[in-house]
């Protein structure tokens, strides 16, 4: 049974990409044209979720996992190899332009903006692609410079803006016209911290405030805990976890990691409350509960067990939260 | 209709980014003059010491060229963003154009290539120029003929650059026959097709529509018809055959893309 | 009629770097081209001597020969030098240069001769279809054959110079590929490659002997097919030789200023 609001419903959702099977030098170029060899990768191998109107879902994964391919499949970009995708209504790939008019999307790696044009040509040009009226379009455009702070840079070329000012007018490009689905892929990759905190606001407004359903992924951890109440993990093309933060956090918490340099280190290094999960040399990676195992005594306790010579103090990354609940799925130790 | 205006709007967007780079602009369109003028050039000195080819006054070739020119700048202007596609599609770089609630085709014909403006102006330059020096028939049913003609030429080489890059959806590289096929017509079509005899005539008339480009046209305003090796009534459907090419090619465009397989990111 | 053998050169160049085997069929493709050019000048010139063995003293034979080995030799000696130094200059690397501009020197003499000759053996092996396209003569005679060689020579020598300048240009603007398909397309014309000088129009033919483009095609092979002989062709070569020494202090000044541009502007 569908829930009536969900706005966006994917289901069996497959995709494989074929590439021919390339053998080496001048005979193999001339042996691909002839043979049927083929790779096929299943970047997307049977996915399913809803997005109900109006919700803030963070999609996360590895390099490589399938969340571009959904994504490039949710706004019709790539047509799938089997199974659905509605969005409003609509298939994206068939209706691909009645379903551009109702969604927004901004690629991290790369813009949308007209390079060599002033920055607010290009709001001009999307004004006239989603038929927004002169009056609408002046009072959104004020707006957002405002909530924004491009006024300064509103007559620069986008080649000479900064990654940090430019990811703004893409997300201004993005939201312009208010479209009821925002599809946000990385946008805060590679900008400072200052501009990230920015963008995370705007985000966190545009969904509060207008009730615009957004779709996140990110390889960014703190862009999730700040914007995000529901988390879709996906790995290897299948989701590995659908559910609430807190949920994530609790169950699969990666806790914090220690890292230190020991001297003249024989054996592991028992300390209650820490785990090593990994080993260079004399250095050893440390991982530990910080809600269970507070970091003042433990790192007490160590300094006075064993002769370190440096230590730094780590925050997990995705990478860990991916593995364990990998793990935890197919019920292999970590 | 809206889409007109948004096509516009965005054409001249195009227009303006290139222009950013004066220089670059300047010399792409300088190239783009020059290569067609050297091309007729060579004719012109040709018959500065010979009086005809093939029973063609200079007047009558300088009239075929203009035609061919003219049609050739047309689909430089409008579809010279074909030429990109091919790369575009390998960078994957197309995703941008399609979230976009505009048709992708429309979008291909806003990505401006400087040059054709030299084509442009070399075509209506010598097309006006031959056009006073040639005994015309400037009745009504000639001149709408002669309207058809030119975009029945754009049609056929615009069908068939989109046809190419329509094809770079599954062959990824396709810039090598684009070469070969634009060679072929910028070398064949401005010529009277009947010096290289009745099989290459027939074959750049059916195999590759060349000949519908300038040569029958030409014939037909001339009053050359009776020396063709076809029927002079084909040489009457040259639009016709603009609108053939171009609506096969549209419907390949359509059935490639699909096929897109954007990029690895 | 336009010209085959460079039209999208830009597009290649530009787009991405390439892999050897893409890079040799591409060479293939142009040389196609070229040949495809022979043919078509075959045709209208056959069409235009309407049934006539012979104009102006020309034979129907030896033209198309010699506008077949007209093509196939500008197209082999193409100024390499012009492909080398723009990226060096774009990417900076020039900076090294400039206190050992001989060793730079002798670097793109090297480097364009070894591409030359990777073009002259293509040549080489297309020269059946040459034939079979176009025609193929051998030389007037025994000393037409060994003053042809020196003349080739020195044409060979003036574009790279040409080469050089036009390289040189990227000190200035970073479009370089335009302006080198503009050179090609005013240097075929006027090398006698399309139509040879001997029909040229009088004004026109006064304004080919002022260029130095007549060095590359016209002058080594009016000496070839023996339309130049003894004083003659001496004085042809003489022509070549004064080119030669004007073109290379030209580079020589160019680059003088060049550089003098660069330490102005910090690089």
């Amino acid at each position: 049974m569908i829930a009536p609001s969900s706005i966006i419903r994917v289901s069996h959702l497959v995709k494989e990409f074929r590439t021919p099977k390339r053998a080496p030098g001048i005979l193999g170029g001339l042996r691909t044209l002839f043979t049927r060899e083929q790779n096929v990768v299943r970047a997307v191998d049977g996915v399913n979720f809803e997005i109900a109107e109006g919700e803030l879902v963070g999609y996360l994964g590895r390099n490589g996992a399938g969340k571009s391919t959904t994504i490039k499949m949710l706004t019709g970009i790539l047509v799938p190899t089997s199974g659905e995708v509605v969005v409003d209504g609509l298939t994206p790939w068939r209706d691909r332009q009645r379903n551009a008019l109702n969604i927004g999307v901004v690629f991290g790696q790369r813009t949308q903006l007209w390079w060599d044009l002033p920055l607010v040509e290009s709001f001009e040009l999307i004004r006239r692609m989603y038929r927004m009226d002169l009056p609408t379009y002046r009072g959104e455009l004020d707006r957002v410079v405002d909530l924004l702070e491009m006024g300064e840079y509103l007559r620069t070329p986008v080649r000479q803006l900064s990654l940090g000012q430019r990811m703004r007018g893409d997300l201004a490009a993005a939201i312009l016209y208010r479209p009821r689905i925002l599809y946000l892929d990385e946008p805060t990759v590679g900008v400072d911290v200052l501009a990230k905190q920015r963008i995370r606001e705007f985000i966190a407004e545009a969904n509060r405030a207008d009730g615009t359903t957004v779709l996140l992924t990110t390889h960014d951890l703190r862009d999730v805990e700040r914007l995000c109440r529901r988390i879709v993990v996906i790995e290897r093309g299948r989701i590995l976890f659908d559910g609430g933060v807190d949920e994530l956090k609790t169950k699969y918490s990666p806790g914090r990691r220690i890292v230190v340099e020991v001297a003249g280190l024989e054996g592991p290094i028992e300390l209650p409350g820490t785990e090593e999960i990994r080993r260079e040399g004399s250095r050893v990676w440390l991982r530990f509960d910080p809600t269970r195992t507070p970091i003042a005594p433990l790192i007490g306790q160590l300094t006075s067990r064993y002769a370190v010579t440096d230590l730094t103090l780590e925050e997990a990354d995705l990478e860990e939260v991916v593995r364990l609940i990998f793990a935890e799925q197919s019920g292999v130790k970590p | 209709m809206a889409l007109a205006r948004i096509t516009l709007a965005l054409f001249a967007a195009g227009v303006r980014g290139q222009l950013q780079y004066r220089m670059n602009f300047v010399i792409w369109a300088a190239v783009g003059i020059v290569f067609q003028l050297t091309g007729f050039f060579f004719l012109w000195a040709l018959l500065a010491r010979f009086r005809s080819i093939a029973g063609w006054s200079l007047e009558e070739i300088a009239f075929l060229y203009g035609l061919r020119l003219l049609g050739h700048a047309l689909t430089v202007f409008f579809l010279g963003g074909t030429q990109l596609v091919d790369w575009l599609v390998r960078e994957g770089a197309f995703d941008r154009y399609l979230v976009r609630p505009v048709p992708l085709l429309l979008m291909v014909v806003t990505w401006f290539r400087p040059s054709a403006v030299g084509d442009l102006l070399g075509g209506i330059v010598l097309f006006a120029a031959a056009s006073r020096v040639v005994p015309l028939d400037l009745s009504l049913p000639a001149v709408a003929y002669l309207g058809l003609a030119v975009l029945g030429a754009t049609l056929i080489e615009g069908g068939l650059r989109l046809a190419i890059a329509a094809m770079a959806f599954r062959f990824l590289q396709t810039h090598g026959i684009l070469w070969f096929v634009d060679t072929i017509f910028n070398n064949f079509g401005n010529l009277p097709l009947r010096i290289f005899g009745s099989a290459v005539e027939l074959l750049l008339t059916f195999v590759l529509p060349v000949a519908f480009v300038a040569y029958l046209p030409a014939s037909v305003l001339l009053g050359r018809t009776s020396e063709l090796t076809i029927q002079p009534a084909i040489a009457y459907a040259a639009p016709l055959v603009g609108v053939i090419v171009f609506g096969l090619a549209y419907l390949l465009w359509h059935h490639e893309l699909p096929r897109y397989q954007s990029s690895g990111h | 009629m336009t010209l085959a053998g460079f039209p999208a050169m830009w597009q290649f160049a530009r787009m991405e770097a390439q892999t050897f085997l893409t890079y040799r069929v591409n060479l293939g493709l142009q040389l196609l081209g070229i040949l495809l050019q022979v043919y078509l000048l075959k045709v209208v010139w056959t069409a235009v001597y309407e049934g006539r063995t012979e104009v102006d003293g020309i034979a129907l034979g030896t033209l198309i020969a010699y506008l077949t080995l007209a093509n196939l030799q500008v197209w082999a000696i193409y100024p390499q030098t012009a492909e080398v130094l723009p990226p060096r200059i774009q990417s900076g690397a020039i900076a090294l240069d400039l206190a050992r501009p001989i060793g730079l020197l002798v670097q793109l003499i090297w480097r364009s001769v070894g591409a030359t000759l990777g073009l002259v053996a293509l040549v080489v092996v297309a020269l059946p279809l040459a034939a079979v396209l176009g025609s193929l003569r051998p030389p007037a005679s025994p000393e037409a054959a060994s003053l042809y060689v020196i003349s080739l020579l020195l044409g060979y020598g003036i574009t790279l110079a040409i080469g050089i300048l036009l390289g040189l240009v990227a000190f200035w603007t970073l479009e370089t590929h335009g302006i080198t398909i503009l050179y090609h397309f005013v240097n075929q014309f006027f090398a006698g490659a399309l139509v040879p000088l001997w029909f040229f129009p009088d004004w026109l033919r006064t304004v080919a002997e002022l260029l130095p483009f007549q060095t590359q095609a016209f002058l080594p092979l009016s000496i070839y097919f023996g339309r130049l002989v003894g004083t003659d062709a001496l004085r042809a070569i003489g022509v070549q030789v004064v080119w030669l020494v004007i073109l290379w202090l030209a580079a020589g000044l160019v680059w003088r200023a060049a550089i003098h541009r660069v330490v102005i502007q910090g690089g």
